[in-house]
């Protein structure tokens, strides 16, 4: 071979060699390939140092999703407690969370949170955005240290379990996925560390309804299909304590559905089960009892049926003589308000309303007792709590009922 | 699938929680994190490529370089530098040992990117163990790569040279050492860049400050004046790692075995320093 030769070769081979064939996705943490459908522009510089020297563009377009595979029936409720009782996984074990506080520098995202959790509910972790709900699991979960206080399960820190995969299922963020492996591996994986076979793992593919899409990549996966790789993970040793990250976020009616029946079905066979959100709506038809913090305090906890009832409530009156009606609801000690075609009534319950307007002879067409809505309860015990709340709207915030013993200081910027 | 379906499951879920109850021995849980690493890191398609092709390109540079090596003139420039032995090594040494170290940085870089890391250490919470498993499963791996692509190279570059030097054989003294060493090179690097790759967490500096012991640092130290560039690169991993796979080393560098103990000590105190950060540090 000739100088010019070598040095030509050398330069082609260098460059179709690792340089150009993959790609370290710097962002990601991982090497890409180029597919058929990507490209890339190799620049070969000599440097002053006698080497070379690679400048790389390229694009890489992943392929098209993996279309999402249909939900799996969720069973039945358990018709009867007793049918449920059968089922109670061996060891039920409360979550009990004594004084945790947990500071980042100068920002302290759980302060001197105290709480616990029963077997057998639906328990929602509900929160503002930043309240601390995830710090709070990731304490649970001993990723992160608490500042001070303790956060056990079953009475015992999760660091000292053995296997703890036996004790505490856990879906914390389902888009921490590894994007080049398939499903399959992936689950593998997590089973193997805790010593669970793969027959099981074939079970859960089942139970979420993904087994035909295992050998996918779980790039390829959409958010729903994400949040169902990360449930099945979490029941592969089928688990007496489930702690759920914001499992619906994302997803569309019909999972929001699924994971809701799931999740009562594995509540009634006895597990403790806490899922956060920062959606009131969802919870109340979720959670049988309810843990409201905001700003890393307690700022509730209460059964869901108890906090809708505790939830202002107010009397839609209609009547033709609405003015003089008004009157005599006032002499009467009510607050009255009108409304588009009638008055707002607080104070005075639909019957005492009904009873004064016939003592009158005053015709009443409409007689509506209205809740707020559990999103209004919800912002009314959490308004003050939030981080980014308008200075002026605080003081005037009907005032967190709920609140068993914690002060809510007002906490406006 | 029918309730019926579902205590199927659930009852097959109870055998493993039963076996939970009698406490698996250490060595039973280390061979389970070992499994988990090993699986994780075989069913990457991504690793697999990438090790092909750098394999390919690294038989295909050592043919190049034993070539050119047989076309100087024996004892000329280039006989002086590199000798016939550590010539077998050269392209080795950067199209697979460059590679297989950015593979190893990305076995705990990958994790953190995508937060799978939060699984991993939820389902094994002693972080020792992970990276040990880690570092356990990619050393070995690395070390099989190493020793097959050493004994390739060998091969490969005394063929070629044995038309016009006179190739070495495996019989000849220090060779068949040499072979096997420069195989653990292999895996010393990428322990190295695992350890790295925890203690950094971010790809970008991860591989940045792997690639700076694996490889510049020894550049860096070239440049030094004249009695220092030997007295501190001779610690470096590049010149700890030419003094064992070279039949005559130049003056200046350790012996050979103090070499080898250079190219464990790097692993083993970035592992050190990454076991330490890992348990104090939050995930």
């Amino acid at each position: 071979m000739t100088p010019t030769i070598l040095v030509v070769a050398l330069v082609a081979v260098a460059a179709i060699s690792f340089d150009v064939f993959c790609l370290i996705d710097v962002k990601r943490g991982r090497v890409r390939y180029l597919s058929k459908r990507g490209w890339a522009l190799v620049i070969c510089v000599s440097n002053p140092w006698g080497g070379l020297a690679y400048l790389i563009f390229g694009k890489d377009r992943s392929g098209p999703p993996a279309p999402a595979p249909p939900l799996p029936d969720v069973p039945e409720l358990p018709a009867a407690p007793h049918a449920a009782q059968r089922r109670r996984p061996a060891d039920p074990m409360a979550i009990e969370v004594n004084r945790l506080t947990k500071r980042f520098g100068s920002v302290t995202a759980v302060d001197d949170l105290s709480f616990t959790v029963r077997p057998g509910t639906v328990t929602g972790f509900l929160g503002p955005n930043g309240a601390g709900k995830t710090t709070t699991l990731r304490v649970l979960l001993g990723l992160e240290a608490p500042t001070s206080g303790t956060a056990l399960i079953g009475g015992r820190r999760y660091q000292e379990f053995v296997r703890p995969l036996h004790r505490v299922g856990s879906l914390l963020d389902a888009t921490a996925l590894p994007a080049g492996r398939a499903a399959w591996f992936h689950l593998l994986a997590v089973a193997q560390s805790n010593g669970i076979g793969e027959r099981r793992v074939r079970e859960v593919l089942e139970l979420t309804g993904l087994e035909s899409v295992a050998a996918r990549r779980t790039g390829e996966f959409s958010l729903g299909m994400k949040q169902r790789l990360g449930i099945a993970a979490a029941l592969l040793a089928d688990p007496p304590v489930l702690l759920f990250d914001e499992p619906v976020n994302g997803l569309d009616p019909e999972g929001i559905r699924w994971i809701r029946l799931l999740l009562k079905a594995m509540a009634a066979e006895g597990r403790t089960i806490v899922i956060s959100s920062h959606l009131m709506s969802e919870m109340a038809q979720t959670a049988d009892h309810l843990i409201v913090i905001g700003r890393g305090r307690l700022l509730a906890d209460i059964s869901t049926a108890e906090f809708m009832s505790r939830a202002r409530q107010d009397v839609l009156v209609q009547s033709p003589r609405a003015a003089e009606l008004a009157g005599l609801l006032t002499a009467a000690g009510a607050a009255v308000s009108p409304e588009d075609g009638g008055l707002a009534v607080t104070g005075l319950g639909a019957g005492a309303i009904g009873d004064l307007a016939a003592t009158y002879g005053i015709a009443v067409h409409q007689l509506i007792t209205r809740h707020a809505s559990l999103e209004e309860a919800y912002l009314d015990l959490t308004g003050a709590s939030t981080d980014y709340r308008a200075a002026t709207q605080a003081p005037g915030v009907p005032g967190t009922p709920g609140t068993p013993g914690t002060p809510v200081g007002t906490a406006v910027r | 699938m029918s309730a019926a379906q579902l205590q199927v499951a659930g009852g097959a879920g109870a055998a493993p929680a039963a076996s939970a109850q009698s406490v698996p021995s250490r060595l039973v849980r280390a061979r389970d994190v070992l499994a988990c690493e090993w699986t994780k890191l075989r069913s990457l398609r991504s690793n697999r490529w990438t090790l092909a092709v750098a394999a390919v390109v690294t038989l295909a540079l050592t043919t190049v370089v034993a070539q050119a090596f047989a076309a100087s003139p024996a004892g000329g420039k280039h006989g002086a530098v590199m000798d016939r032995l550590a010539t077998s090594f050269l392209a080795y040494a950067e199209y697979l040992v460059l590679p297989v170290t950015v593979l190893s940085v990305l076995v705990f870089t990958s994790e953190y990117g995508s937060g799978l890391i939060r699984t991993t250490f939820t389902a094994v919470p002693r972080r020792q163990a992970v990276l040990a498993a880690k570092a356990a499963v990619t050393g070995a791996a690395a070390l099989v790569i190493g020793e097959i692509m050493a004994f390739a190279c060998f091969f490969l570059t005394q063929a070629i040279l044995t038309g016009r030097h006179g190739g070495l054989s495996l019989a000849d003294p220090g060779t068949l050492r040499a072979v096997l060493a420069a195989g653990f090179v292999l895996a010393a690097c990428a322990v190295t860049g695992v350890a790295v790759g925890a203690i950094i967490r971010h790809t970008a500096g991860a591989i940045a400050a792997a690639l700076t012991a694996v490889c510049l640092l020894a550049v860096l130290c070239l440049a030094l004046p004249a009695p220092w560039n030997l007295r501190i690169g001779r610690f470096t991993l590049p010149f700890a790692a030419y003094d064992v796979v070279a039949a005559h080393p130049p003056a200046g560098l350790l012996s050979p075995w103090l070499s080898l103990l250079v190219l464990i000590a790097w692993p083993a105190a970035a592992l050190l320093a990454a076991a330490v950060v890992l348990t104090r540090r939050d995930v």
